[in-house]
């Protein structure tokens, strides 16, 4: 189609028709969470290789640095409460 | 680059980088308006959710591309609009003759406050909440209905109140034909949501 440049878009009748949009359309829609959706699409395609950290699913949560300390700390205070156990 | 903005250059830098944590805040920051451009444009919100993922994958996919000479909005917007022709055109073969969400809303509600609501405005009673939605589901169906090239400027300048410099970024249309057609869309929806409520608008 070829358009008629130069239309002026700002008179009356076009003022009243933006206003009844802004009125009945410009307000907060509930927009759903769509993170998980993208990640996993993108995880899905690039099998896992997409992001720098390769693999991972996290959100900005614990750190794999952060779990290993506190399994090592759980293994020692089972040590610790159970005792060593004499073999002799 | 010649980025305007040295936060917008140094979250770009991040994900060209493959930053996920990146990733996570740009998603964050845009997933609201790009879902509400999408929803506008295609009237479902099923489409609109899966389409606005697609739209998010095509960015990661294509940043590196992106050379920092308009807003990252701007060209995150540019490829939602792309996208959404597309998938518009594939639902006006797939779907022909199905109702969008908005024309399967209540529609219970008397036209006489829709009226009201079109002469007047706010909304705060329950009766009001009623018109108001009545109102969008007139105006909503209206611009599905609008030409698809005028729909894309309409909703870009009117809804989502952009620029005609961004719009025309956006649509890689000139100034003159991006006001023409804002303003032919004008008066089609004019004609369409006054057929409607059987008044003008004032």
């Amino acid at each position: 189609m070829n358009d008629p440049e130069g239309a002026d878009g700002d008179g009356q009748d076009d003022e009243a028709v933006r206003d009844l949009l802004q009125r009945s359309l410009r307000k907060r829609l509930y927009s759903p969470n769509l993170l998980a959706g993208i990640q996993h699409r993108i995880r899905q395609r690039s099998r896992g290789k997409f992001f720098a950290n390769g693999w991972s699913v996290r959100q900005g949560g614990i750190g794999h640095v952060w779990i290993g300390l506190a399994t090592l700390l759980l293994v020692a205070i089972a040590y610790c409460v159970l005792g060593p156990i004499d073999l002799r | 680059m010649p980025f305007a903005d040295d936060a917008e250059a140094r979250l770009v830098e991040r994900l060209v980088q493959r930053d996920e944590r990146a990733f996570n805040t740009l998603v964050r920051a845009h997933e609201a308006r790009v879902f509400g451009l999408l929803l506008r444009m295609i009237g479902s919100r099923a489409e609109a959710e899966d389409l606005a993922q697609e739209v998010f994958v095509q960015v990661f996919k294509a940043i590196g591309t992106f050379r920092g000479e308009s807003k990252l909005s701007t060209w995150i917007y540019r490829i939602a609009v792309n996208l959404s022709k597309n998938r518009g055109k594939y639902l006006r073969v797939r779907h022909a003759g199905q109702e969008d969400d908005f024309a399967a809303m209540d529609e219970r509600v008397n036209l006489g406050h829709a009226k009201q609501q079109a002469a007047v405005g706010s909304v705060a009673r329950p009766d009001d909440m009623a018109a108001g939605k009545q109102l969008e589901r007139i105006v909503q169906h209206a611009i599905l209905q609008l030409e698809p090239t005028f729909r894309e400027c309409l909703v870009l300048r009117d809804i989502e109140d952009l620029s005609y410099e961004e719009i025309e970024a956006i649509t890689g249309l000139p100034e003159g034909t991006v006001k023409s057609r804002i303003h032919r869309a004008r008066g089609q929806l004019r004609e369409l949501v006054e057929r409607e409520l059987g008044e003008r608008i004032a």
